[in-house]
Order: structure tokens, then C-alpha cells, then sequence
């Protein structure tokens, strides 16, 4: 049995560990029926640690930093898990009040969509100073001077004369920004970044790489970093989560995951980050598409789009589990992973 | 082609200036056209074509159409409307004297509407899909396909007849507060009841719309309390359609109180214009068509100050 990935190490005993999320499901309802987006997802984040989640677009990266907030709209949404230990103190059973305390002061987001995460009648500095009034004991004038602090730590030019201007008047790198400051207002211990750099063009994209690597160094916070391109991975993450269909099929430390990519999905990855050093011509990009929630398959769900697939893939869902003993790289792949294949087939046949 | 009713409405008095576009009402009115052309509406059957010139003269039918407009627009504009071709009085006049009627029932049916519209269409967006929900639904789908004139005679058997608290007939008093409020009470619940119904229903759905927005979520994840997540960063953003709609609909409201006027027999524009209506009083009629031509005129540009008030990304220069 070397199926026990990150349950080794408990927060209990680890002060050292932030975040502990075991087990994390969640599952939106269509058409009258429950689909799992995120499916018995465990990960941790160390204190000062920056986490990235990638994958391509719909394998439920958002849905796993919404879930750790309990933001998922609870209309057609549901969040289980066995636990989501936040320094120590598991947020599931919490209370909407004692919810809303640790958002936004103790873990903050930072949200995908600059262009529509800002509200539009609103003045930029309210939203900033906002974090504030409710969680520290400020006053409004006290708010706007700690907002106006923020935002030209985000280095937005003219801070003080665009305050009172309106996120419409503000351009995507700059809406990004605001959102950033309203982020960090109350020094969390962790920023769930969503893909906070994807709609930007590759000069304010690499600003804001920078700004964020700069303010974790500066605040010892933690990040989670979301993206689907594994190129910025590199220069930001201290650990990698690669998720597909709603699974994490392989984590490990960064330079351990670039050295020996295993699992195969991590690998097309790889493939098809940008590079300049080749031409577009050997951009791989993976075919295929991740299934929608409500139709995944049996078994791996990558092995319809997978080269090495055998028939074992498409009955059985492996397991995260170690590459080698007592190594903190992990992956979920039956032909890749620690396997003995021909009995686990032969189980399965017989 | 003669008019069944041209004996009906002979004047007796003497109408004698007119204004020009009571041509274009009678050049889209067909059966007045003829009767207007062949002055048989006022003069007769039998009228004499001396007669019959005369009256085209006087009223300066034989001149081109172009002339008569720019005449009545200028004349207009310099506070000439005319007069009434029954009564001979000014029609200006006639307008100013009602119009503070007609005004304070839309006013205050409105201020009515916004004032429990707003609050139960978002009252019911919160509880969206339970029985407060469906409720005001259904409440205010049966305040939509009431017709005025039904909701009105309601009213008065319930609160004039029945209970006896009100008085039947509006004579729009103004002596005092209490005969002021008892007069306008009925009047204004029957339009404003149609006006809460729109404003619940349009406040309702907007309101479903923005709290699914992203910056909803944003506010959410920042740990803005659920009171101020409604109404302070949903509620403004909600309101921008509900504006467009109460702007929209005090231009049905305004038609609506031509009904309700009747009914309760109070003085007002909607009064006015039945009362032209069945006389043939062309002048008077285009003077109130002018008249609310400005109304809707003033509304449009209320509506879209009020934009500018709510939200930022409206701006005037
Ligand atoms: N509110 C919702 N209702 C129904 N399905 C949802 C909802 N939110 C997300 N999903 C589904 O869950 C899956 C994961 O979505 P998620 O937004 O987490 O993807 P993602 O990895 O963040 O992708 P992207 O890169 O496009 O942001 C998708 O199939 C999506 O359609
Ligand atoms: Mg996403």
C-alpha cells in the first residue's frame, strides 16, 4: 500500500503547514443531477509557500480555490470534504459570520476576470479601502489612506488623483492591479491568485509576476497560484498540483516536475508551453478536450486522450501515489506510476 | 362621405383662431378629415359654401400645410395655444388649470410604486424560488392584468362603498391635508398598485442578475457583510434597469390616468382630452398632444439624469 499522499503529514503536527485540504468535492447540479467537478482533491500549502494549480481551462481550478472559501454558489453548488484546516482550525462547519472574518483578512482571492470582478459604480478606492472598514478597526478616513498605501504598492502611476476614479477608467493591467491591493488590504496568510495575469498582454504580465513574488518575500504570505500555462509555473511556483477533469493526477516540487515530468497530461503540458527558442510549427497543443462535469468517463479520465492508454485506464481511477519511495513527487497514472500492471489487470479481469 | 354625428356636435359659440397642426391630426384621422374638409362637422349638412369659406378662412385651412405648422409651432412657443373650438376659452389655459392634478396623481402614484415595488422585488430575488417568491409573483402578475379602470371600480366598492372611508367621487381637494390625501388616495393606489407590480417584477429580475455578477462574488470574497453586499454593491447596479422601466412606463401611467380620472370623475389632463375627444375639439385636442409631447419630452430627460446619478459610466458633457 503506498496509496497515502499527503495525509503523511498532518497539520497537527506540522505548525509549519498552512493548509490542509483532504478530500475536497465539489459538485454543482445540472439538469437535476449532482456532477463532481473537484473529486477528492488533498493538497497542502506550507506558511511562505507558493502553490500552483494548472491545468487547461474547465479541469476545476477555480472551483478548488472557491471551495477553500466557500464561495461556490450555494444555489446549485455543494462543497464536502474530510477537511479544510486553516492554521489549525478546519473552516468546514463554520459558520457564514466566522466565515466571513477569515475572507478577505486572512485569505483574500484575487479573481480571474479583472474586467468584470470590479464593481462598476463603485470608485476604485472604496473597493480597496472596503477590506478594511470591515476588518480592521478603521474608520472611512483611516480606510482611504490605508487603501491609498495600497495601491501605490501596486505601483497604479498617480494613485492619489485616481482614487476616486471608476474601475471603467481604469485599463485591464491596472484593474488588475486594484484587485491585487483589495487583496493583500489585510495582509492574509494566503492569496488565492486566479490566473491573475491571463488577460494581460506578456510585458504587464511579467510586472505583475514580479509584484506578487516581491509581496509574498515582503509579507511571508502564501500563494496559490492558478494558471494553465506551465511556462510561468517556472519562474513563481515552489510547488506544482497538475489537475485534469478535476483531479490532481501529479504534484511535486517545482524542479522536480520539470526534471522528470511523469504523468502523461503533465507531460502534453510541457509540450505546449511557448517557447522562443523553437517555432510555432512544433507547438504541440493536446488534442482532444477536457469533458464537460457531466459527461466524464470511467477510469483515467485523460485516457481518451492519452497515447500510452491501456484497456486497465479506462475501468480503474489510479491514485496519487509516490514515484519512488519516500519521494514528495507524486503522480496518478497507471502505466507511469509505481505499478505492478499485470496484476492489478489480472485483478481486475478476474 | 358624411358624418353620422355631424349633426351631433354643432357648436353654438365662435371659435375663431385656430393653430396649424390640427391639420396633421385631422390628415391622420380619416373620418374628421372629410367632416373637416367639407366643414359639415360644425356647420351642417346643409351649410352654404360662402359659410364653408369662411370658416376655412378663419381657421386658415386654405393656406399650405408648411405655413400652417411653422404658424402654430411659433405661436406655441410664445405661449399662444389657441383656443378651444367649443368652449372659446384658452387652451393653455384649460391645461394649466388641470395639469397640477394630472401631475400629482403621477407623482405620488409613482413615489407609491417605487417605494413598495423596490423593496418586494428584492425581497422576493432573495427568497428566490420559495413561497415568498412565488407569492409576489403571483401578486404582481395580477396587479399587471388588472386594467385600470377595473382595479379602480374595486377600489371604490371596497374603500367608497363597502367601508365607507373614502370618497367616491376625487374632486382633487386642496383645502387641506386630510381632504387632499382622501381625495387622491384611491386615485393614486389604483395607478400605483400597476406601478408596484412593474417595479417589483423588473426589480426582482435585475436584481437575480447582478447578485450572480462576478463583482458580487468579489465583495463576497473581501468579507463585505451580506446587508451591505445588497444594498449598497448590488442594489445601484440593480436599479439602472428599474430607471429605464419607470421612465418607460410614466409614459403608460400617464394614459392610464385618463381612465382613472374618468372613474373617479377628477380633474385632470386625461379629463381634458376624453372630453375634446367627444366634442370634435380639434384645437384643444392638438394643444394637449403638444402638451404631452413635453411631458414625455421632461421624463426622458429625468430619466436620463437620474442615469448619470446612479451610474458613474454615464457621463454628460
Ligand atoms: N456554477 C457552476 N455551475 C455548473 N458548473 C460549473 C460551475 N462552475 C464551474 N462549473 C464547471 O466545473 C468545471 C470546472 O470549472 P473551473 O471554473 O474550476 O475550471 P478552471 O480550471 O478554472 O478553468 P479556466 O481555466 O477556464 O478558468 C467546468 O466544467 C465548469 O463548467
Ligand atoms: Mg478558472
Amino acid at each position: 500500500m503506498h496509496t497515502m499522499p499527503n495525509s503523511i503529514q498532518s497539520s497537527e503536527s506540522n505548525p509549519d503547514i498552512i493548509l490542509d485540504v483532504r478530500k475536497l468535492r465539489t459538485s454543482f447540479r445540472i439538469a437535476g443531477e449532482w456532477h463532481a467537478a473537484v473529486r477528492d482533491i488533498s493538497f497542502t500549502l506550507r506558511r511562505n509557500e507558493t502553490l500552483a494549480l494548472v491545468g487547461e481551462s474547465g479541469c476545476g481550478k477555480s472551483v478548488t480555490a472557491l471551495s477553500v472559501l466557500d464561495l461556490v454558489p450555494s444555489q446549485n453548488g455543494r462543497i464536502e470534504a474530510e477537511q479544510i484546516q486553516f492554521n489549525g482550525r478546519n473552516l468546514l462547519g463554520l459558520s457564514e459570520d466566522e466565515m466571513r472574518e477569515i475572507r478577505g483578512n486572512r485569505i483574500s482571492m484575487i479573481f480571474q476576470e479583472p474586467m468584470t470582478a470590479l464593481n462598476p459604480v463603485l470608485s476604485v478606492g472604496h473597493q480597496v479601502a472596503e477590506a478594511l472598514l470591515y476588518h480592521r478597526d478603521m474608520n472611512k478616513e483611516e480606510a482611504n489612506r490605508a487603501a491609498l498605501e495600497l495601491l501605490d504598492q501596486v505601483k497604479i502611476p498617480s494613485a492619489s488623483s485616481r482614487f476616486k476614479e471608476y474601475p471603467h477608467q481604469f485599463s485591464g493591467g491596472m484593474r488588475q492591479r486594484v484587485m491585487i491591493a483589495m487583496a493583500l488590504a489585510c495582509r492574509p496568510d494566503i492569496i488565492l491568485a486566479d490566473e491573475p495575469t491571463t488577460a494581460l498582454d506578456v510585458t504587464i504580465q511579467s510586472q505583475i509576476l514580479a509584484l506578487l513574488g516581491e509581496l509574498k518575500r515582503d509579507t511571508g504570505m502564501s500563494l496559490i497560484f492558478i494558471t494553465h500555462n506551465l511556462g510561468v509555473v517556472a519562474s513563481i511556483a515552489d510547488r506544482v498540483a497538475v489537475m485534469y477533469a478535476g483531479n490532481i493526477v501529479e504534484i511535486a516540487d517545482v524542479d522536480s516536475l520539470f526534471a522528470h515530468p511523469t504523468h502523461p497530461y503533465t507531460e502534453a503540458l510541457m509540450r505546449s508551453i511557448p517557447r522562443s527558442d523553437r517555432d510555432t510549427e512544433t507547438l504541440h497543443s493536446i488534442p482532444g478536450q477536457v469533458p464537460p462535469i457531466s459527461r466524464m468517463p470511467d477510469g483515467c479520465r485523460f485516457a481518451a486522450r492519452c497515447d500510452l492508454a491501456r484497456p486497465i485506464c479506462r475501468k480503474l481511477d489510479p491514485a496519487l501515489q509516490q514515484i519512488n519511495a519516500g519521494s514528495t513527487h507524486e503522480v496518478a497514472c497507471w502505466v507511469r506510476g509505481d505499478h505492478d500492471l499485470t496484476a492489478i489487470e489480472d485483478r481486475a479481469n478476474g | 362621405m358624411k358624418d353620422h354625428h355631424a349633426h351631433l356636435y354643432r357648436p353654438s359659440t365662435d371659435y375663431s383662431h385656430t393653430d396649424a397642426i390640427g391639420r396633421h391630426v385631422d390628415y391622420l384621422c380619416p373620418g374628421a378629415y372629410c367632416a373637416w374638409r367639407s366643414g359639415t362637422d360644425y356647420l351642417g349638412d346643409q351649410a352654404s359654401a360662402a359659410a364653408l369659406d369662411a370658416m376655412r378662412e378663419r381657421l386658415g385651412l386654405n393656406r399650405p400645410l408648411l405655413e400652417q405648422y411653422f404658424e402654430f409651432m411659433g405661436n406655441a412657443l410664445s405661449g399662444d395655444w389657441g383656443e378651444s373650438m367649443v368652449t372659446g376659452k384658452s387652451i393653455l389655459g384649460e391645461v394649466i388649470n388641470v395639469l397640477p392634478y394630472t401631475l400629482e396623481l403621477t407623482f405620488v402614484s409613482v413615489i407609491f410604486g417605487v417605494v413598495t415595488g423596490i423593496p418586494l422585488g428584492i425581497w422576493s430575488a432573495l427568497h428566490r424560488n420559495q413561497l415568498i417568491d412565488y407569492f409576489v409573483r403571483l401578486m404582481t402578475l395580477i396587479g399587471l392584468s388588472f386594467p385600470a379602470f377595473v382595479s379602480a371600480i374595486l377600489l371604490l366598492i371596497i374603500f367608497s362603498i363597502n367601508l365607507g372611508w373614502l370618497p367616491v367621487i376625487s374632486s382633487g381637494g386642496r383645502d387641506d391635508f386630510i381632504g387632499w390625501f382622501r381625495d387622491l388616495a384611491l386615485p393614486a393606489l389604483t395607478l400605483g398598485t400597476i406601478m408596484t407590480a412593474y417595479i417589483a417584477r423588473v426589480t426582482r429580475s435585475s436584481m437575480l442578475d447582478v447578485l450572480s455578477e462576478d463583482y458580487i462574488r468579489t465583495a463576497r470574497a473581501k468579507g463585505v457583510p451580506n446587508k451591505v453586499i445588497i444594498w449598497h454593491h448590488a442594489l445601484r447596479n440593480a436599479l439602472i434597469p428599474v430607471v429605464t422601466m419607470v421612465g418607460l412606463f410614466l409614459g403608460v401611467l400617464v394614459g392610464n390616468s385618463v381612465l382613472t380620472e374618468i372613474v373617479f370623475n377628477r380633474p385632470g389632463l386625461g379629463k381634458l382630452i376624453v372630453g375634446a375627444l367627444g366634442q370634435r375639439d380639434y384645437t384643444m385636442l392638438q394643444g394637449l398632444m403638444v402638451c404631452y409631447a413635453f411631458i414625455i419630452i421632461f421624463i426622458n430627460i429625468l430619466t436620463d439624469l437620474t442615469y448619470g446619478l446612479i451610474d458613474p459610466r454615464v457621463k454628460y458633457q
